[in-house]
C-alpha cells in the first residue's frame, strides 16, 4: 500500500504542531474513495463515485484542543495547518524531536473482495435484485429505494507520542426502502446490512431476503392499528437490533460526557447500575461487524470493554483526551466522522451479553405488553438519562401470546430505570447496523442484544 | 492548475478550472456536464469554564461533476485537484452515466433570465478578530451562569463561522459565482437542583455577526434548564398541545419532504393529488422562499445554477404546489422553482430541497395563546424526531415542556410521548402566534394543536 505520509514528513509536521508547546500533538490524514447506487421508482437513477482527501491535525494545550483540517495533504499544505494549530500553545519549549516508529495493527480483518475492485455492472446488479425483490413482493408495494455504498478508506495517524499506524477500512452496506399504500393508508419497512466487509458480504446477506423483509413489514403495518398508550410490560426480541441499549445506557458511558458531569453514570464506578442479570460489552474486535475497526481514528488498536459486569459500572469509553485526564489509556473509541472532526469517544459495536431464558418463555410469562420485533432510530439526553426510541415492528403480547400487529410507537423512559429493572434476559442475540449521530459526527456503528424484557415502559400511542 | 492549494479569493481560477473539467467532460462524450465547485474556510470556538475548549479551522474545497450522455446521468467528487485526480472524477463520472437508466428528463438546465441579488455576504466577519469571536462565545457563557444560580455545568458555549464560495459552470452556458457567510453561536447548559438535572440550549444563526446578541443566547439555555427542574411524569391522556418555535421547525423534517415535487412523483406524499384543496388549519401559510432577505440560505441560484425563488406551498391551508429542481420540473411541464439543493455539497447532485423554510406568523401574541388554554402540554423539547415518518407521516416523538393550567404555566413536564399524523396535526392547529422566528433555514412562530394523544404514565 502507498502510504499517503512518511513518517519523516509526519515528525516534521507534528515538531511544528508542537513549536509553541503543548502536551499531545497528532494528524490524521485519510484518503476515502467510495462508490453510492441508488435505484428509486424502478430506475438505477444515480450512480456515484467520489474521493475524499484530507488530513486534520490537533494540538492538546492545557487539556484544550487545537484542530485545523485541510483537502491540501501536500508537505507545505500540511505544515501550515501544523503553524496554524501551534499559535494555541503559548510557551516556547524550544525544539521537539520525535521518532515516529511504525505500528502495525495488532489485527485485520480478512476483505475478500475489496470494493473498488468490483465492476460496477455487479454492484448495480446487487440493487436491481432487491428492487426487484420488493417490488414483486406484494400489489401494495408502491415504492422502493434501494441504496448500495461501499467505501474504503486508507488512514495514516501518526502522533507525537512516537505512533505511527496506516490501515485501510473498507465498509459495504445495502439498504432497502419500501413504501406500501392501500389507497387509504402509507406505511414503509425499512430494512438494512452492513459490515467492515468487502463485497463478500453479499453471500452470507442476501439481498433478496432484506428487500422481502422491509416489503413485509411495510405490508403489515398497513394492517396494523395504531400502538396502545401509557405503561406497560415490553419484550424486545433478539432480532429487535441493539438500539436501546446504544440510548438507554451507550451515551452516557462514553468519558467526555462522563468528565463533563453529562451523564447519570458520572461518579458510579463500582457501583450497582443495572439489574444482576445485565451485562454490557463494548467491542471494536468481532470480525467484520460495521462498528469493528484493528485500530481506531487515534491509532489505538480496537478492544473489548465490559461496560457494565453483571450490573456492576465497570468502565467508561475513552479516547486519549478523556484518558490522559485520568492518567490512564484509550479503550481504542477515539473515533471520527472523517479528518474533518476531531475525535471523540464513541460506541463501536455494544451489546448486552446473552442470558439463559428461552425467548419463547420469555414470551410465554408475559401476561400482557407489547412485543418489539424490530426497533428503529433512537435518541438519549445523557444528563437525564430520558430516551426514546422507534419501534418499526411491534405487536400486541395477549395472554403469553404474540397476537395484533401495532404501528406507529416509540418508547420511552430513563436509562438507568430501565437497567435496573430488565427482569429476563434470552439465551439469543441479534445485531443491527447504523450510524450513530454525536457532535455533528456519524459513525458507524452496531449494537445488539438477546430477547429482554422491561417491566414497565412508556408507549407513545394513540389513546381511543 | 498545478497550484494545488486552493485559495477562497481565486474566484478566477477556480472559474477556470471548472471551465477545463467540463471541456474534458465534453471530450470524453458526455452531451452535457456540469461541474459544481466549493471552498470554504470554517471556525469553530467551544467555551466552557470562560477557556477556550476546542478551537477548530477549517479550510476546504472541492468539486462535483454531473454529466449527461445517452439520456443518463453520471456523477463524480473529488476534494484533490491534482490533474490526474481531475482526469479520474471525469472518467469515473462518465463511466457511471453507462450504469445509470435512460431518462429524459435527465436535463442540464439553462441560464435563467434573471437572477435575484441576495445579500448574504458579510465583509465584518474577516474584519472581526479571533480574540473578539472568543469573547463573544465567553459573555454567552457568562450571560447564563449569572442568570440562575442553579445553572451549574456548561457542555458547550459555542461560536462558529463559515466563508464559501460557490462557483456553477456548464456546458449550457451557466458560469456564475457568489459568496456567502454566515456566523451562529449557542449555549448548552445543565441547571442542578437537590441532585436533578435538566439541560437547556439558546441559539441565534445569521449572515451577519453583528446580529448575534451573546446576552439572549446565553440567557435562552439557562432559562429553558432551570424552567425543567421539578419536571414530573403526567398522564396519559388528550390535550391541547403548544409548540414552541423550535420544536415547531422540527416538525417541518415530516412536512417538507412530502412537500418536493420528487416524492409526488415517487408516490411518497401525503400531499399528492391535493392541489387546491384544504389540506391544513386555514391558519397554515407555508413559504420557501430562496431569496429571502437575510436568510441564511438564500443565494442567487440553487445547486444547479437555477434562479431562486419564493414558493407558497400551503396558503391559508389550500395546498398551491410544491417544491422543484430542474428534473422534477421537465417530468412535470413546469419550470423549476430553484430548489436543487446540495445537500451534501460537492459530494451530491441536487436533489429537491428546502432553502429558507418557515410557517408565516399569525395575527396575535404567544402570551394570548398561552392564556387561551384550558390543560394542555408547552413543548419545549422532542427527542427522536428523526424517527417521524415523512412518508406515512405518522410520528411517535419524546416530548418535555411544562403544562399549562387555566392559562398559566403550572409545573415542568419530562418523558411524555406525543403521537398522531402529521395530516390531523396540520388540521387541529387553532392558534399560530405572531413571535415568527429563524433557527438557520427553518422558521415558525409557536403553535397550538387543539388535542393530540400525550402518553405518559
Amino acid at each position: 500500500m502507498n502510504r499517503i505520509l512518511e513518517p519523516s514528513d509526519a515528525e516534521k509536521i507534528l515538531s511544528t504542531a508542537l513549536r509553541n508547546g503543548g502536551d499531545f500533538a497528532d494528524i490524521f490524514i485519510e484518503r476515502k474513495k467510495g462508490t453510492g447506487i441508488t435505484c428509486e421508482a424502478d430506475k438505477i437513477e444515480r450512480v456515484f463515485s467520489g474521493l475524499d482527501v484530507g488530513a486534520g491535525i490537533r494540538v492538546i494545550y492545557n487539556g484544550n484542543t487545537a484542530y485545523a483540517y485541510t483537502n491540501d495533504i501536500t508537505f507545505d499544505g500540511l505544515m501550515k495547518v501544523a503553524e496554524e494549530v501551534s499559535k494555541a500553545a503559548k510557551v516556547s519549549s524550544g525544539s521537539v524531536t520525535l521518532n515516529l516508529k511504525q505500528k502495525d495493527p495488532p489485527y485485520s480483518f480478512e476483505i475478500k473482495e475489496v470494493p473498488d475492485m468490483v465492476s460496477v455492472d455487479k454492484k448495480v446488479d446487487i440493487v436491481s435484485k432487491a428492487n426487484k425483490a420488493a417490488r414483486c413482493f406484494d400489489s401494495r408495494v408502491k415504492q422502493v429505494t434501494v441504496g448500495y455504498g461501499d467505501t474504503v478508506q486508507e488512514v495514516t495517524v501518526a502522533n507525537s507520542e512516537g505512533t505511527y499506524i496506516n490501515g485501510k477500512r473498507v465498509r459495504t452496506r445495502l439498504i432497502v426502502n419500501v413504501v406500501a399504500s392501500d389507497g387509504k393508508h402509507i406505511q414503509t419497512g425499512f430494512e438494512s446490512a452492513g459490515g467492515f466487509s468487502g463485497f463478500e458480504l453479499y453471500k452470507t446477506v442476501s439481498p433478496v431476503e432484506l428487500a422481502r423483509k422491509a416489503a413485509a413489514r411495510a405490508v403489515l403495518m398497513l394492517e396494523a392499528k395504531p400502538a396502545p398508550a401509557g405503561q406497560m410490560t415490553v419484550v424486545m426480541a433478539g432480532e429487535a437490533g441493539g438500539t436501546m441499549i446504544h440510548e438507554a445506557c451507550g451515551h452516557g458511558l462514553e468519558a467526555d460526557l462522563v468528565q463533563k458531569k453529562l451523564s447519570v453514570y458520572a461518579g458510579k464506578i463500582g457501583e450497582k447500575v443495572a439489574a444482576d442479570i445485565v451485562t454490557v460489552i463494548d467491542d471494536a474486535t468481532i470480525p467484520n461487524l460495521y462498528g469493528s475497526f484493528p485500530f481506531d481514528d487515534e491509532g489505538t488498536e480496537g478492544q473489548k470493554t465490559v461496560l457494565i459486569e453483571n450490573g456492576v459500572l465497570r468502565s467508561y469509553m475513552y479516547d486519549w483526551l478523556t484518558a490522559s485526564r485520568e492518567k490512564r489509556k484509550s479503550t481504542g473509541n477515539g473515533r471520527r466522522e472523517s479528518y474533518q472532526y476531531k475525535p471523540i469517544p464513541r460506541m463501536t459495536n455494544t451489546y448486552i451479553a446473552p442470558g439463559s431464558y428461552d425467548p419463547e418463555e420469555i414470551i410465554k410469562k408475559t401476561n400482557k405488553g407489547l412485543y418489539v420485533k424490530k426497533m428503529g432510530g433512537g435518541q438519549v439526553n445523557t444528563t437525564t438519562g430520558d430516551f426514546a426510541f422507534e419501534v418499526s415492528e411491534g405487536y400486541l403480547i395477549e395472554n403469553g401470546r404474540i397476537t395484533a400487529p401495532v404501528r406507529g410507537a416509540t418508547l420511552t423512559g430513563n436509562g438507568p430505570q430501565v437497567l435496573q429493572t430488565i427482569d429476563m434476559v434470552g439465551n439469543d442475540l441479534g445485531w443491527a447496523i447504523g450510524t450513530c449521530g454525536k457532535d455533528g459526527q456519524g459513525v458507524p456503528v452496531s449494537d445488539a442484544q438477546p430477547t429482554i424484557r422491561i417491566p414497565k415502559l412508556i408507549v407513545g400511542g394513540i389513546l381511543e | 492548475m498545478n497550484e494545488r492549494c486552493a485559495k477562497l479569493k481565486d474566484e478566477t481560477k477556480y472559474m477556470e478550472i471548472a471551465g477545463e473539467v467540463i471541456k474534458k467532460a465534453q471530450k470524453a462524450g458526455a452531451e452535457h456536464s456540469e461541474v459544481y465547485f466549493t471552498a470554504s474556510e470554517e471556525l469553530s470556538i467551544d467555551i466552557r469554564d470562560q477557556e477556550v475548549e476546542t478551537m477548530k479551522k477549517a479550510n476546504e474545497f472541492g468539486i462535483g461533476l454531473r454529466v449527461i450522455k445517452d439520456q443518463k446521468v453520471g456523477f463524480a467528487f473529488t476534494s484533490e485537484i491534482k490533474p490526474e485526480s481531475l482526469e479520474n472524477l471525469v472518467r469515473e463520472a462518465v463511466a457511471n452515466s453507462e450504469k445509470t437508466s435512460v431518462d429524459e428528463y435527465n436535463i442540464i438546465p439553462e441560464p435563467s433570465k434573471i437572477y435575484p441579488s441576495v445579500d448574504v455576504y458579510d465583509p465584518d466577519l474577516e474584519h472581526v478578530s479571533i480574540e473578539r469571536k472568543i469573547e463573544l462565545a465567553k459573555e454567552i457563557e457568562q450571560y447564563g451562569k449569572n442568570f440562575d444560580k442553579r445553572v451549574k455545568i456548561t457542555e458547550t458555549c459555542t461560536y462558529e463561522d463559515s466563508k464559501y464560495l460557490i462557483v456553477i459552470v456548464n456546458s449550457k452556458g451557466i458560469e456564475s459565482s457568489y459568496r456567502g457567510t454566515f456566523a451562529g453561536a449557542y449555549s448548552y447548559f445543565v441547571a442542578e437542583e437537590n441532585g436533578e438535572h435538566q439541560t437547556g440550549f439558546g441559539m441565534q444563526f445569521s449572515t451577519k455577526i453583528r446580529d448575534l446578541n451573546p446576552k439572549e443566547i446565553g440567557i435562552e439555555g439557562a432559562q429553558k434548564a432551570v424552567s425543567m427542574l421539578g419536571a414530573k411524569n403526567i398522564k396519559s391522556q388528550k390535550a391541547a398541545v403548544v409548540l414552541d418555535p423550535y420544536v415547531m421547525t422540527n416538525f417541518f423534517s415530516i412536512i417538507a419532504p412530502a412537500l418536493t415535487a420528487d416524492s409526488v412523483q415517487k408516490d411518497k406524499s401525503l400531499f399528492k393529488g391535493k392541489i387546491g384543496q384544504k389540506v391544513a388549519s386555514e391558519l397554515i401559510t407555508i413559504v420557501d422562499d430562496g431569496r429571502m432577505n437575510g436568510g441564511i440560505f438564500s443565494a442567487p441560484f440553487d445547486g444547479e445554477g437555477v434562479a431562486t425563488s419564493e414558493t407558497v406551498l400551503i396558503n391559508n391551508g389550500i395546498l398551491q404546489g410544491f417544491l422543484y429542481n430542474t428534473y422534477t420540473a421537465a417530468k412535470d411541464g413546469v419550470e423549476s422553482t430553484g430548489n436543487g439543493v446540495r445537500l451534501s455539497s460537492y459530494r451530491g447532485t441536487p436533489e429537491v430541497g428546502t432553502t429558507n423554510f418557515y410557517l408565516k406568523e399569525g395575527k396575535y401574541s404567544k402570551d394570548k395563546l398561552i392564556s387561551e388554554v384550558k390543560k394542555g402540554l408547552y413543548v419545549t423539547e422532542v427527542m427522536g424526531m428523526h424517527t417521524a415518518n415523512p412518508i406515512s407521516g405518522d410520528f411517535s416523538i419524546g416530548v418535555a415542556g411544562i403544562w399549562i393550567e387555566d392559562g398559566e404555566f403550572a409545573y415542568p413536564v419530562k418523558g411524555a410521548v406525543i403521537a398522531g399524523n402529521i395530516l390531523e396535526f396540520l388540521s387541529s392547529v387553532d392558534f399560530v402566534a405572531d413571535d415568527l422566528r429563524f433557527f438557520a433555514g427553518k422558521g415558525a412562530p409557536t403553535v397550538r394543536v387543539s388535542e393530540i394523544t400525550i402518553s405518559g404514565d
